[in-house]
C-alpha cells in the first residue's frame, strides 16, 4: 500500500509530547566539553558559569542515554515513515533569558508540520518540524526552537522498492 | 572575546572574527563527546555510507555550536544573543576544513543587530545563517 501522508499528517500534526525535565542540571563539565570541541575559550562559558546559548536544548535532553529518548529523536520515530534514515535540515531558536549552572531545564516537543517531497537521498523522503519549548525551573521560557528533519531511506532500501510504511 | 561591545559602537558591513576548523577525525569524536549526538551518521562511517552519504559528517549541534561561537566571541560579555537560524545545504564532511565567517546585516536603534553568517567549505557556503543580538546602547 502506498505512504499515506495525509494520514499520517491527521494523525501527528499537532502532537506535543508532555514537558520533561532534563536528566541532569546545567553543569560545568558539559559546558567545557561543547567549548572545548570548538576551540572556544570564552570565559564566561568556562570559568563564570554562563552556558551557551546553543546548548539549552542539551541540558533539557534526557539523553544521551538511552539513545531512543534524544530530543525529538522519540517522536520522529514514532510517525510512520518510508524510511528511517535522518538528516537534520535547518533550525531557528529564539532566546528570552539567559542561563546558567545550576538551572533545571525542561522541554515539550510538538509536531508542527509533515510533507512527503522527494529529494536527492529518496524521492519518498519525509519532512518533518517540530517545535520545542523550552523552561527553567520557575517555569519561565527559556527558549524556543524549530527543527526540520528529513526522514529517508537508504539507497539499498531504495532499490529494492521497500517501505516501511 | 569583546570587551564591553555596544550598538552605538557597530557599523553595518563590518565583518565578525571568524575562524577555521579542521573536521580530522579527532574532531569528530569530540564534536559526538561534546554534543552527545550519537546518532551514527556523525561516527560510523559504513552507517553514513549505507544512508547514501559519502562518509560520516558533522552534526547540527557542532555547527551551531560554530554559528553561536562567532557571535559570543564578537558581541562581549554585556551582550546577548536573541536569535539563530540556519540551513544545512550539505553535510561538512569528515577530512574537510569549514571556515566560519560573519558581518553585521543592519543595526536597529536603540539596541538590535542583525548578522549575516555562514560556514564555509572548499569555497561553497554550506550553512548560511542569520542571528540578532542585542546590546547595550552606548
Amino acid at each position: 500500500m502506498a505512504y499515506d501522508v495525509k494520514a499520517v499528517k491527521r494523525q501527528w500534526e499537532g502532537y506535543e509530547t508532555p514537558r520533561q525535565w532534563g536528566r541532569y542540571p546545567v553543569e560545568h563539565e558539559p559546558i567545557h566539553r561543547h567549548c572545548h570541541m570548538l576551540e572556544d575559550e570564552n570565559p564566561r562559558f568556562l570559568e563564570e558559569g554562563h552556558c551557551p546559548p546553543v546548548m539549552v536544548d542539551y541540558f533539557a535532553s534526557l539523553g544521551p542515554y538511552p539513545p531512543a529518548d534524544y530530543d525529538i529523536f522519540p517522536v520522529i520515530r514514532a510517525i510512520p515513515t518510508p524510511g528511517d534514515r535522518l538528516i537534520n535540515l535547518n533550525q531557528e531558536f529564539e532566546w528570552f533569558r539567559p542561563v546558567k549552572v545550576g538551572d533545571r531545564l525542561g522541554a515539550s516537543h510538538k509536531v508542527v508540520a509533515i510533507h512527503q517531497r522527494g529529494t536527492r537521498l529518496d524521492p519518498l523522503s519525509v519532512w518533518i518540524r517540530t517545535e520545542t519549548s523550552i523552561v527553567n525551573q520557575r517555569d519561565e521560557l527559556v527558549a524556543r526552537r524549530t527543527n526540520q528533519i528529513l526522514v529517508h531511506r537508504t539507497p539499498e532500501e531504495i532499490a529494492a522498492g521497500t517501505s516501511r510504511a | 572575546m569583546t570587551a564591553g561591545l555596544c550598538w552605538s559602537q557597530v557599523r553595518a558591513g563590518e565583518e565578525l572574527k571568524g575562524f577555521s576548523l579542521e573536521l580530522t577525525m579527532t574532531r569528530m569524536v569530540a564534536q559526538v563527546s561534546g554534543t552527545q549526538d550519537f546518532y551514527p551518521v556523525h561516527h560510523d562511517p559504513e552507517f553514513a555510507r549505507q544512508g547514501g552519504h559519502r562518509d560520516i559528517f558533522a552534526n547540527t549541534a557542532f555547527l551551531r555550536g560554530c554559528l553561536c561561537r562567532i557571535v559570543t566571541d564578537w558581541m562581549g560579555a554585556d551582550g546577548f544573543l536573541r536569535a539563530l537560524s540556519f540551513q544545512m545545504r550539505r553535510p561538512n564532511f569528515l577530512g574537510e576544513t569549514i571556515a566560519v565567517r560573519g558581518r553585521v546585516r543592519k543595526t536597529i536603534a536603540p539596541d538590535r543587530v542583525d548578522l549575516e553568517l555562514w560556514i564555509e567549505n572548499g569555497g561553497e557556503v554550506t550553512v548560511p545563517a542569520t542571528a540578532t543580538v542585542i546590546l547595550p546602547a552606548s
